[in-house]
Order: C-alpha cells, then structure tokens, then sequence
C-alpha cells in the first residue's frame, strides 16, 4: 500500500493547503511535500522488482483490485512500479519539493490555491508513473491538465490566458487521438483481452496474436498501425516533438517558475515515459520497423531545429524551453535505436534532463525575482551582484551542454553509443553523428547568453535593486546540483534498474 | 616499489580537495585560497615523482578502479557486454607527463602570488578553485587508463579553461574569449565524442592498454580483413582516428581551430602559461601519443597529422612576426609549436614528439611567466612597442626570458634545439620516401626561420634598446614567488635537452638517448605501449641522404642555418637604441598576416554571419508558419467555441467535471460504434 500511501498524501496535503491560510500555505506545503519525497526515497531503497512491469516483470510495491465491471471488461486499480518508472516517481516527489521551496519568493497572492495545486499536480504525476491500468492510468494522465493549466493561468505572465489556453486545448486534442486510438487497440483485440490492465494488453500484443478484428473496416495489420501512428502523435504533443513543439515555448513564458520547474522536469517526461511504455514496449518490432526511420529523422530534427529555436532566442526563458525540445530529440533517438543503451540512456536522459531544465528554470527565475526581466539584452554583468545564483546558473548551463561527470553527459553518451551501433535503425552512425551536433549548438546559444547576461560590466535596464537571493532559493538548486553531479558521477544508481526493466523490451526486438 | 602505485589517486585528488576547500573557504584563508593550491599541487608533485621512480625501477601500473556504467551491447566486431571505466595507466610517458603537470602548476600556483595576490585582485578564491579544477583534471586526464575517461576529462579541462580565461568577466572581452575558447573546442570534441562512440560501439572497448584494448583489437580487425560499419576495417580505423583527431586538433589549436587560443590570452598570464603553452595545449597531442598504436595502424591518418602539424608550424610561425603584444606572440608560437610536435608523431617520431612536448612545456611557461613578468614590470602594459630597455633593470627576468628565447628559436645547445632537431630529422629521412611528409618537413622547416626571427625581435624590443614609455623607465618590482619559478624552469629551459641527445648520440656512438630508452619501456613499461612496439606498427619507409650521420648533419645544419637567420635578421631590425617598424614593408601581405589570415573572420562569419541568421529564419518560421497553424486551427474553431464559452468558468471542479463527463461520453460512443453493448 505504499504508492497509495503516497498519492492519498499527496492528495490529501493538496486538500488541506488548499484550505490553509495564505500566510502558512508554502511552508506548510514544503512540510507536507517531504513526506511524499521521503516515502518515494524509502521505495527506491526498498525496490525489490525486476523486469519490465508491462513484461511479466516483478513488480515492487504491486497491488491490484477490481473496480470497476465495464462490459466486458474490468478496470482494476493497478498500481506498481519497475526500474524505469520508480527513477520518475523520485524525480516527481523531489522536485516537487523544491519547486515548492522555490515558489516562496515569487508567489506573493492566494498561496494556499497555488501550493495546493502544486501538490495536486505531484499526485497526479505519481499517479501516472505509477499506474498500470489504462483507464486509472489515463486519469492521472489528464487530471494533471487542470492544475497546470491554472497556475499558468492564474499565477502566469501578461499572457497567461493565451498560453494556458494553448496548453490545454493543445495537448488535450491530443490526449483524444491517443487515447480513442488506444481504445479501438484494446477493441481490436476482441477477445484476447479482459482488462484494462497494461501488462494484459501488452502480453496480447506481442506474446499472443496482436489485432485480429477488423474495426471500421480497417484490417487488422493497418488497424494497428494507424494505432501505432496515432498513439505516437498523441505522445508526440506531450513530449514535444517538432513540429508539435510550439505550446511549450509560451507556457514556459507565462508560467511562474515553479510550475516552468514541473512542466520541463516532469509533464514533458509523461510524454517519453509514455512513449516508451506504450509505443515501444506494446507493439511487436515488425509494427515499428516501417516507422523506425522517419521517426529517427523526426528525432534529429527535433534536436537541430529546436537547438536553433534556442539560438534565435533573447528570453533566458524561452531559451531553456526550446532547448527541452531538442533535448528531449535526444530521448526519441535513444528509445527507436532498440538497444539497451539506447532506450536505458533515453530513460536516464528523462530523469536527468527533468533535473537540469528544474535547475535551469529555478536559476533563471531567481535572477528574475531581482530584476524583473528575462530579456539578455536587457541585462549584463549579473555574476558580479548575484555571484552564487549566477554561479549555479553556469553550472546548470554546463549541465545542459552535457559537461561530463554531470547527469547530462551519461544520458547523452549512452544514447549516443546505443544508437550508434543500432541494428535496428538503418544508418544508425549517421542519425547519430548528425543529432550529436545538437551538443555544439547547445553550447553555442548557452555561452551567448552567459556572456550577455551575466558576464561583462554590469548593467540593468530595470528599475530593481538587485539583492542576493535568499537561503531557500538558493538551497533547492544546490540539492539538484548535487543530484546532478551524483548521477554523473555514478550513473549506476539508477542505471542498473532503468536496464533491468529495458532489457525485456529490447528482447522483444528478437536478434536485436 | 610496486606498493606505490596505491597513492597515484592521490596525485589528482590532491588539487580537487584544494579545489572544494578554496570554493567554499576561499575567501577566509590567508592569501585567499593561495596555499591549498600550492601544497596540494607540491603533493602531486612529489607523488609524481614516486611514481616516475617506481617506473624507472622497473614497474608500470595499469588498473582499473571504478566501474562508470556497464551494459549489454554486441560490438561489430562480436564483443558482447560493454563496461566503462575509470581507471589509472602509469607507464614511462605517463609518468613523464605527470611530471610536468604538477610541476608547471606548482610554480604557477607559486608564481600567482606575485602576479595575481600582490595586485589586490579580487575574485581570487574563483581564481584558485579554478587552477584547483584544472590540475585535477588534467592530471586526470594523464593518467586516464581508456578513451572515455580521457575524452570526459579532456572537457573538463576545457570547461576550466572558459572558466579562467574569463576570470575578468566584467570586461567585454574576457567573456567572448572565453565562449570561443569553449565553441571552437568544443566543435573539436563533437568530432572526439563521434569518434569515441564508434571505437565503442566497433570494439566494445575503449582500453588504451592490454589484451582487449581497442588498439589490440583495430590490429586483429585489420589483419582479420573485417568489414565494419560497411567499410573494410583499415579504412574505418582510418575515419575514426580521424574523427578523434577532430579533438586534438581544437585542444592543441592546430589548424583551423586554433582560433580560439591567441584569443584565450585575456585570461591572466598565469592561466595562459599553465593551461594555454605548457598543459592543456598539450593534451591534444598528448593523446595521440597515448593511443599512438592505433593511429600506427593508420597511414593516411598519420600523414594528416605531419601535413597539418607542418602547415600549423609554419602558418602560426608566421602571423607570430607581425604581433605588438607580447602574449599574442608567445600565442602564435604556442600554436607553432604544436605543430611540431604533431609534425613529429605524424611521421612516427613517438619519442621526438614527446621529447619536444616536455621541453617546450617548460620553455613556454617559462617565456609565459617571464612574460607575466614583464607585464608586472610594466604595469600592466602588454604592447611591446612601449617597453624597451628592460635588461639591465629587470635581469632576472631577463636571462630567464633569454634562455626560454633560445629553447625555443632552437639554438643549439638549448633543450628546444634537441627536440625540434629530431622532430625536423624524423621527417626528412620519411621524407625522402614520401612526397607528402616532404612538403610537411619543409614547411616545418621553414617555421625554423620565423621562429628565430619572432622570437628575437620579442626579446629585443622588450628588453633591448632604450625605455620607450615612462614606465619602461620606472619599473615595478618583482619578487621571489615571481623570480624563484623563473629559476626554476630557465634552468629546465638550458639543461632538459640532456634528456635525449640524439644526433650526438648517432654521430658520436654513444648511448645517451634517455629519453628514447625511457619510452621504450627499458625501465618499467605496459607492454604493446612502447617505442618499439608502435615501430612495429608502422608502415613508413625511411632513407638517408648518404649515411645516417650525413642526414643527422643536414638536418641540424639546415634547422640551425634557419634558426640563426632569423634570430639575425631581429637582430639587425630590432637590435637598436630605437627600433621602429617594419610591418609596413612587407605590404598587402603583411595586411593579410596582420588580420591572421582572415582565419578569424570566416569562423565569426559562420557563426554570426549564418548560422545565427539561420536561427532567426528557423525562428521566424516557427512563429508565422508551424505556430500560426496552431492558431489558425483555434481561430477557426473559436467560432464554434464562442457558443460554449459559458463553460469556462474558472472553477477547477467544473473542469474536473468536464473532463470524466468527456472522457465517459467518449467511452460509451466508441463502446457503441465498436458493438460493445
């Protein structure tokens, strides 16, 4: 019952802050918030599982019940988590807490609203990491909608009502196509499935017949490729991929920096987590084979195109969101390369980048606390007043440009050599070399903004006194620095479980 | 001895505590950070030198200490599993190399307090963290036992290096050297990751050493007659050397991406002595000593690497004689004499490379730190124009700064003579053989000239003649942590040479090449990682003109006639109580050397001429194009949408409502369609 320990906290924390005085909200939501961050610490030092939970893995922390009788078929609660869901559950509850402590400068009116939707959102994200019935699943998956959508909406930028409507319209139209394109999945397998349940379905698909039924008048064999396609394209909004990419930059934009934190550290991985889940662990190789190379292409170009959005950028902010569109090209290329290095490096890649964009954000918007401005052209010279938020700042960019011995450099190598050496992606060196590019770009538009912004004599062109950053702005960076310098330094601590749990995927792949 | 080897952590470890300790104490320590820095890299150093013992004792060491990450993956040539690691190789060029490091920091760290404590800087405890950084680093990087570790702490260094030059960073300057330093380096080391995913994912292994090294395995691929990657396994070996090159090439400023380093010497003179002439220059080149075996294995490769190590000699050479500031020079010469030394290991000359890299490290700080000298002496004016006359006031730094002057134009007997004499011998007798290594001697010969000439006209407007400003007339004081590394290292700068006394040893007979015996494993060795060994490998013909003493001869001679033309032709130019210039003579030419040969220009061109333009374009289009059929497919449906408006009501529970009404609505139409009833 530990998950459910861990959402009815989360839930129950949302409820009560939400009631709290304003005055108390944020400290009391950081309380509330270390109980789901330990509990999720207690579960990773507990994980017992192995294997893929949708592949007749063992899960950790398993359990399941009838819920609901819908037809022929049976929703359940199923909840539980393997090596490569568990690492995202960490990274949820850790940063959620620190996305907290990080809101306690900025948001200055109706606390207890935004801190209880803040912990809203981390239930909803446990919940659809940890969930592995379609229906609960997809549950979590929109819910995580609502609250997001309002703190743009309510604590955003001057634009706030423009971009939380996009977000919402955006990935919601897409949340239907994946999820009718699911439901006909589940229909197309008559009656080789009873449930709703992940592990089910995907046991239909590749160890039983796959789509026998003919649905609308679709075979079967196009009928679970139009799915494969659809799904893809659904996942493909959340995550973003080019060219769905263009509801992130302006949410990014308008939201308060906490929510910026969760939106790139953790909604973008519901995209690739789902991706991954679904997409490449549900369907047989010979249903992914024809997609393999236009998906491989979509992910370089993910990678180039986004890296030159962020060069063209003079927004600190909208640079950090355009490069998660090409970071996460990085993730597309790792997942369709089949290997174990590949989609492990891809998982990895998640966890770390939803800590490098966390910090990143955080850094970003400390500085605008004290100047009220984003624009690099607006400012210079901001590491001689703001010396250690600058230097983490650089840090963070380091982080980002994939600087060895920090998470980033591990994630990036390991896609890059299990992509490298891929059977199953044609040209495989070539789609590599050309995405790697993505790591000089990276470093151009970066070190372009450092140099504007916080190196030179300094300047301001706003009206602010610019004052050092308090302890507990401070602090929530140095804990995601330190994580970030941890991973990189010894991969391993997540890397052995996201493996275990991608090994029976690559499996599927036969001789791959 | 073997026991020691146990402590060799310990000598990177030692500047990474300095490191932690300045950044977090450094600004309540006493000389603010200095002394952590100087004990810690005095500890490396002394360690350094153990283990240079228990090499010469006969031992070596090669262990792997920690496990990075490990996994499943089927290499091309059948490896199964891969595991990255960490972990120490101390053989005879490690050891040297080791050596060096620790030795130039330490001065440096010694020197910095005369040149960076005395002058009230502030930021010092940045200054010293960062040193910290990068001697852990790069002596990491020595020690690094395969091509991973090598590659992750060669950006370390090169973060370091961004770091430190822009230690200024409230000038403008300071922080875009830096960023060109990282971008240049940088687009180097995307060519080095390429390079290093292929050799893992074609060998599964990245070992510079033993049994299933890469190395090892290249030779056994090649002989084998595999097909890699759909090439045959010479020519894969081939691009991927190449593509490691790619690395060497940005780190050791060679052409075209030796951009970034004249421009790296914003950074205080310190960093430009230890980081920018004696240490992270060197890793480029230093790296291909350390996997030489592979690109033994690959002629076209080696030939690349003489051809661009003799065209850099010669083409740096050459916008060196142009320069006013005294660090551009010493810049342009930095860049020359890497050329050397890859001129050197392109022709096979293992040990001539080597020998050179250690004599120009301790030339090269020296002329850097005399150089930081001057600037003291100078207060902080760097053109040459406006010094003169510095000899009688400032003699230490004087006969210091002369010695290095003379390493490095090659006068013989000087340590730098030695080791350009046998770079410059090596390429000749492959020469002789191949069209190629020839042109690339001449250029390297030619560079002789320039280098004579640069060098001298450097020392004599300088020092020579009369004070040309009034604080040449008045010069600021040095003291002993200033003049003491000076000593040091003039005297390294005369005597090191010694090391190796090749053409004495050929023409006389006798057997003082040490520093060929060192490297060839007759002390303690890894076995394939030595001279001999990398001889083997080798494809190259080589022949004399006449017999081997005549060609030893030539080559000394031609090399000498040419250092002393140069060092001549300064003298006669700028050997006087009031030089002037001579620039203006040397006419559209001398325009086109002045302005570096545009090679400056067309790397900004790339980057803010195109592909910055190329951004906004991309940017552009996102906006109009891909956005505006986002907004365009909600500005249509806003008609529709205008009716139901009155369901946002900005009440969560509404939405939540909203949302399971759809979501069940969705399920019972499908669920009908799909005959679910």
């Amino acid at each position: 019952m530990l998950l459910e320990t861990l959402l009815a906290v989360a839930l129950l924390g949302a409820a009560v802050v939400f009631v709290a005085p304003n005055r108390i909200a944020g400290k009391l939501a950081f309380a509330i918030s270390l109980v789901p961050a330990a509990i999720s610490l207690w579960l990773f030092a507990a994980f017992d599982g192995s294997g893929n939970a949708l592949l007749e893995g063992d899960l950790a922390f398993e359990s399941q019940m009838e819920w609901i009788q819908f037809g022929d078929y049976a929703i359940t609660w199923f909840v539980g988590v393997d090596g490569i869901s568990l690492p995202l559950v960490v990274l949820t509850t850790i940063l959620t807490s620190l996305a907290i402590l990080s809101s306690w400068t900025p948001i200055d009116e109706r606390e207890s609203q935004f801190y209880g939707l803040i912990l809203f959102i981390e239930a909803n994200l446990i919940g659809v990491f940890v969930a592995l019935d379609f229906f609960v699943w997809f549950i979590f998956w929109e819910a995580v909608l609502i609250p997001m959508y309002l703190l743009i909406g309510i604590w955003g930028g001057p634009r706030r009502k423009y971009a939380a409507i996009k977000f919402f319209v955006y990935t919601n139209v897409a949340s239907l196509v994946m999820f009718g394109a699911f439901v006909a999945l589940v229909f197309g397998l008559g009656d080789a499935v009873s449930s709703f349940a992940l592990p089910e379905i995907t046991d239909a698909m590749i160890n039983g017949d796959g789509v026998q039924t003919a649905l609308f008048g679709v075979d079967p064999t196009t009928l679970t490729a139009l799915v494969f396609v659809a799904m893809f394209l659904g996942f493909a909004v959340k995550v973003p991929i080019v060219p769905f990419h263009t509801w992130l930059p302006d949410a990014h934009v308008e939201a308060p920096t906490p929510a910026s934190v969760l939106l790139a550290g953790v909604l973008l991985k519901m995209g690739t987590y789902a991706l991954l889940r679904f997409n490449f662990t549900m369907f047989p190789t010979d249903v992914i084979e024809p997609f393999v190379v236009p998906i491989a292409a979509i992910a370089v170009i993910s990678v180039i195109y986004g890296a030159m959005l962020a060069l063209a950028q003079t927004d600190l902010k909208r640079i950090v969101a355009y490069s998660s569109v090409s970071s996460m090209g990085y993730v597309i290329l790792g997942l369709i390369a089949f290997t174990q290095f590949g989609v492990g490096g891809a998982t990895f890649q998640m966890v770390s980048h939803g800590l490098i964009s966390g910090l990143m954000f955080m850094a970003v918007g400390v500085i605008y606390n004290a100047t009220h401005t984003r624009m690099v052209t607006d400012m210079s010279g901001m590491a001689d007043r703001m010396p250690v938020a600058v230097g983490i700042l650089i840090a963070g960019a380091f982080g980002y440009m994939g600087l060895p011995l920090m998470s980033g450099f591990y994630g990036e190598f390991a896609i890059f050599f299990g992509s490298f050496g891929s059977e199953f992606l044609a040209y495989a060196p070539v789609f590599t070399a050309a995405a790697m590019f993505g790591i000089v770009i990276v470093a151009g538009y970066l070190l372009f903004a450092m140099q504007r912004a916080v190196f030179g004599p300094y300047n301001l062109e706003t009206e602010y006194e610019v004052t050092r950053a308090p302890l507990h702005d401070i602090a929530p960076m140095f804990v995601l620095l330190g994580l970030i310098i941890a991973l990189g330094v010894a991969p391993e601590l997540i890397f052995e479980m996201i493996t275990d749990a991608v090994d029976p995927i690559i499996a599927n792949g036969g001789d791959l | 001895m073997e026991g020691v080897f146990d402590y060799a952590p310990a000598i990177a470890l030692f500047p990474l505590v300095a490191f932690v300790v300045v950044l977090a104490f450094g600004t309540y320590l006493p000389k603010k950070g200095a002394l952590p820095g100087i004990i810690a890299t005095g500890g490396s150093l002394l360690l350094s030198l153990v283990m240079a013992a228990a090499v010469a004792s006969g031992e070596a060491y090669h262990e792997t200490l920690y496990e990075w990450a490990a996994g499943d993956a089927t290499s091309a040539t059948g490896v199964e599993g891969v595991s990255f690691t960490f972990g120490l190789l101390i053989d005879p060029l490690a050891a040297l190399m080791l050596v060096i490091v620790s030795l130039v920091a330490f001065l440096v760290h010694v020197f910095s307090l005369g040149y960076m404590n005395a002058e009230g800087e502030t930021g010092l405890p940045r200054y010293y963290a960062g040193l910290g950084l990068f001697t852990f680093s790069m002596l990491a990087f020595v020690v690094a036992d395969n091509l991973l570790m090598a590659f992750i702490f060669f950006e370390l260094v090169g973060l370091c290096s961004f770091l430190l030059i822009g230690f200024w960073f409230r000038t403008k300057s300071a922080p875009s050297a830096a960023k060109k330093a990282f971008l240049v380096t940088r687009f180097g080391d995307y060519f080095f990751l390429i390079g290093v995913v292929a050799i893992a994912a074609t060998f599964g292994t990245v070992a510079f050493a033993g049994d299933d090294s890469f190395v090892t395995a290249a030779e056994t691929a090649i002989d084998g007659g595999d097909q890699l990657f759909g090439f045959d396994a010479q020519t894969w070996v081939t691009i991927t050397g190449l593509l490691v090159l790619g690395g060497v090439i940005g780190k050791s400023a060679q052409f075209p991406l030796h951009t970034w380093l004249p421009d790296a010497m914003e950074g205080p003179t310190t960093v430009s002595a230890l980081i920018h002439a004696a240490t992270m220059v060197a890793a480029g080149v230093y790296l291909v000593a350390r996997m030489f075996g592979y690109y033994a294995l690959s002629p076209t490769t080696l030939a690349i690497i003489a051809f661009v190590g003799g065209f850099t000699a010669l083409f740096a050479a050459t916008m060196g004689v142009v320069k006013d500031d005294i660090k551009q020079v010493l810049a342009y010469s930095t860049i020359s004499q890497y050329g050397y030394m890859m001129l050197g290991l392109g022709v096979g000359g293992y040990v001539a490379g080597v020998f050179h890299l250690m004599n120009h490290a301790f030339f090269k700080a020296l002329l850097f730190l005399g150089a930081g000298a001057v600037i003291v002496i100078m207060h902080h004016e760097q053109d040459m124009w406006k010094m003169g006359g510095l000899k009688d006031k400032a003699p230490v730094t004087y006969y210091t700064f002369l010695a290095g002057a003379l390493a490095l134009a090659g006068i013989i007997p000087f340590s730098g003579f030695w080791s350009k004499d046998e770079i410059l011998y090596d390429a000749l007798i492959v020469g002789l053989e191949e069209p190629v290594i020839m042109a690339a001697y001449a250029m390297g010969l030619l560079a002789v000239f320039f280098t004579g000439f640069y060098t001298f006209r450097m020392v004599f407007l300088t020092f020579h003649g009369e004070p040309r400003s009034e604080v040449a007339e008045d010069p600021h004081p040095v003291g002993w942590s200033i003049k003491a590394p000076l000593l040091v290292l003039g005297v390294l700068a005369v005597v090191a040479g010694i090391a190796n006394l090749a053409p004495v040893a050929k023409l006389a007979g006798v057997d003082i090449t040490f520093l060929e015996h060192w490297l060839d494993g007759e002390y303690g060795a890894i076995e394939g990682l030595t001279y001999t060994a990398y001889g083997e490998l080798l494809a190259y013909e080589t022949s004399y003109i006449g017999s081997e003493q005549v060609t030893v001869l030539v080559a000394a001679g031609l090399s000498l006639l040419l250092a002393f033309s140069g060092a001549g032709l300064a003298w006669l130019l700028y050997n006087k109580p009031e030089p002037v210039a001579h620039t203006e003579r040397l006419g559209s030419a001398g325009k086109v050397i002045e302005d570096n040969y545009y090679q400056d220009e067309y790397q900004v061109w790339l980057a803010e001429g195109l592909t910055l333009p190329l951004a906004r374009a991309a940017d552009r289009f996102d906006q109009t194009v891909i956005d505006g059929i986002v907004d365009g497919t909600s500005t249509a449906s806003l008609f529709g949408s205008d009716r139901i408006r009155r369901l946002q009501t900005g009440i969560v529970t509404n939405y939540a409502a909203l949302i399971v009404t759809g979501v069940i609505v969705l399920l019972l139409v499908l669920g009908f369609l799909g005959g679910w009833f």
